[in-house]
């Protein structure tokens, strides 16, 4: 187990230097002119020519790769050109708001899907077997911005039930900074108030980000509860009279769950993908709209910033979700 | 007395085996299902030009914002553009992206694939490193930033969705051909001494097409999606190419007032990898004993 970790954190050092290097690639190397890029089509030569020297875009490029991997190592990923401010500030400042989202979506995806997953293999072929084929079907092909779109149309434009902006009301002060995440530091200071408003405002974008997710995780559930209801094992539950709940979930579900967490991981990674369309059509303030926005301004900075840390975090949730993996198989363990 | 080939021709013919593939292919209506919408689709985008009397890109700012009804059956947009014939030009760019960035995928994975899993050491570390780095990445995002560093254009997102799902298919391939290179067959082109490049070429690279060509089937839906993502945030197709994804972006300002204009191109992407993924999944159904159907 020991060893095991430690092969897995010398691979994650390994994997998260690709990462910089492709990163790098991207904005030093890939661009005609990064430093066109950095100031923008507006900028003339003079402004130009100080900023490639500023940036050390005349220097060699493992000379330049140095330089881009002290910054890095410092937290300096460097100014957004949209913003004026460093750019590890913004996305600080825009983080939570994203995770909270994502958090909430995922807990939807696990909770609708694991059940449904189940219940699809136990009535194998019968018409919620069907309908949940469907549905997941629907929720892969569904490209995120459009439900979004349908969903703000009919639940704020024709029923008006759900507001289809931001994070709380226009009138309503957020709550005391603990977490940054709404609804725990609203629970947490006991502000009702904005505990209220800001689950009335997760809920629809949530429910958009964990659609094409729940899809996935009930496929998966699916397809493992159905090659773990031949085992032997439950075959003997069955002789001895264990049925119905039960032996689904006490028995079978537990070990189907095993390479559903693998599936879970990477979809978290597309989670994360999706966040960025969600984030825009709600106008839900974290990185992913903060990263929209740059797009237009062609804020390089920013853009690669925000690549960088996302593609950081999900190599190391993939980490811990590969450990999790170890954990709960005691097949593997040792 | 007949000649050996008279014998043989005379023979009854051998009873045709039900074969499998097919067989289940007939069962699974759902893929009938896929097969039938994703039709129709191209059906119509090919016929475009005697279907609508409309022009895809031509501007007539006196009938902007029309209501869907019979003479612009789903409605015009903020220039006054039949909004039915810019779906089915723009069929044309979805699908046929979609398509053609899956086969450039597939292809040069193929081709890395192998050689890497038919040389194996050094070559194979590097590769397979290199890739597990840019799989490190979450799909989506990459091709996003590789789109913004290469510059917003419709070739740019072909090209950044094609970098983003080629380790896929390096992997497979590379699963093949390890198993491959072990085999009689190739183990005597070796002994004869016959060309390694030649031996990629004629023995490995055709036996490892089939799991990459499973793969590709269910990979075109998802393209289709990735295309159109990065046309809604102004990494793709620039206006006014009628591609789906950029007429929800510029579309969806004016949901709330004219609900028709980001709507009907958004339900022709549902519907195309709707049915791309129907088709995709029966097939892999079928192939694949585990999935249970």
């Amino acid at each position: 187990m020991k060893k095991m970790i430690i092969n897995r954190l010398g691979l994650l050092i390994f994997v998260v230097f690709g990462v910089t290097l492709i990163s790098f690639l991207l904005s030093h190397v890939i661009p005609g002119d990064p430093a066109r890029m950095m100031v923008g089509q507006r900028a003339n030569e003079e402004t130009l020519q100080q900023v490639r020297q500023q940036l050390g875009l005349d220097q060699p490029l493992l000379i330049q790769y140095e330089t881009y991997m002290k910054g890095i190592l410092s937290g300096d990923l460097g100014t957004s050109i949209r913003t004026q401010k460093p750019v590890i500030d913004d996305l600080e400042a825009f983080f939570p708001a994203t995770m909270e989202l994502a958090i909430i979506a995922f807990i939807f995806a696990l909770v609708i899907g694991i059940p449904l997953g189940v219940l699809a293999a136990v009535k194998k072929n019968s018409f919620w077997d069907h309908a949940s084929r469907i549905f997941s079907i629907g929720g892969v092909s569904t490209p995120v911005f459009w439900s979004g779109l349908v969903i703000i149309l009919i639940f704020y434009g024709y029923l008006n039930w759900f507001p289809a902006n931001g994070r709380l009301d226009m009138n309503i002060h957020p709550p005391t900074h603990i977490t940054g995440l709404y609804i725990v530091d609203s629970l947490l200071s006991g502000d009702m108030v904005a505990l209220k408003s800001s689950l009335h405002h997760i809920l629809l974008p949530a429910i958009v980000l964990s659609y094409a997710q729940l899809a996935v995780i009930t496929r998966q559930v699916r397809a493992s509860m159905l090659e773990i209801m031949e085992q032997e094992y439950i075959r003997t539950a069955i002789a001895n009279g264990i049925h119905g709940p039960f032996l689904f979930f006490r028995y079978a579900l537990r070990n189907a769950l095993i390479p559903t967490i693998t599936v879970v991981g990477i979809s978290f990674g597309s989670l994360l993908g999706g966040a960025v369309v969600t984030e825009t059509i709600f106008g839900w303030p974290g990185m992913g709209k903060y990263v929209v926005d740059s797009i237009a301004y062609l804020d390089f900075p920013a853009m690669m910033g925000f690549t960088l840390l996302i593609a950081v975090g999900y190599v190391i949730i993939n980490l811990i979700v590969d450990l999790t993996y170890y954990v709960l198989d005691p097949q593997i363990k040792g | 007395m007949e000649t050996p080939l008279q014998t043989e021709m005379s023979r009854p013919k051998p009873i045709t085996p039900v074969r499998p593939f097919w067989y289940k292919l007939k069962q699974n209506q759902m893929t009938w299902i896929g097969l039938g919408i994703l039709g129709v689709i191209v059906l119509c985008s090919l016929i475009a030009p005697i279907l609508t009397p409309y022009n895809p890109t031509q501007v007539d700012i006196s009938q902007k914002f029309l209501g869907p009804s019979l003479h612009h059956w789903f409605g015009t947009d903020e220039v006054g553009r039949d909004i039915l014939t810019r779906i089915l030009y723009g069929a044309r760019i979805s699908l046929g992206v979609g398509i053609t960035v899956i086969i450039m995928a597939s292809i040069i994975g193929i081709l890395i694939g192998t050689i890497s899993g038919y040389f194996g050491g050094v070559i194979d570390v590097i590769i397979m490193r290199i890739m597990d780095m840019v799989m490190a990445f979450p799909t989506l995002i990459l091709a996003m930033a590789l789109a913004a560093a290469l510059g917003p254009s419709l070739q740019n997102a072909m090209l950044a969705i094609a970098i983003v799902k080629i380790p896929v298919y390096v992997r497979l391939a590379r699963g093949e051909s390890l198993v491959l290179r072990e085999k009689l067959f190739v183990k005597s082109a070796q002994s004869f001494g016959i060309n390694p490049w030649r031996i990629i070429g004629k023995h490995i690279v055709p036996n490892s097409v089939s799991p990459v060509i499973i793969q590709a089937t269910l990979d075109v839906g998802d393209a289709i999606l990735m295309i159109a993502t990065l046309g809604f945030l102004g990494l793709g197709a620039q206006p006014p190419t009628p591609e789906w994804g950029a007429m929800i972006s510029i579309g969806w300002k004016y949901l709330l007032d004219y609900w028709w204009y980001p709507t009907f191109p958004g339900l022709f992407l549902f519907l195309s990898a709707g049915s791309l993924n129907l088709i995709g999944d029966g097939i892999r159904d079928i192939l694949d004993p585990k999935t249970g159907r």
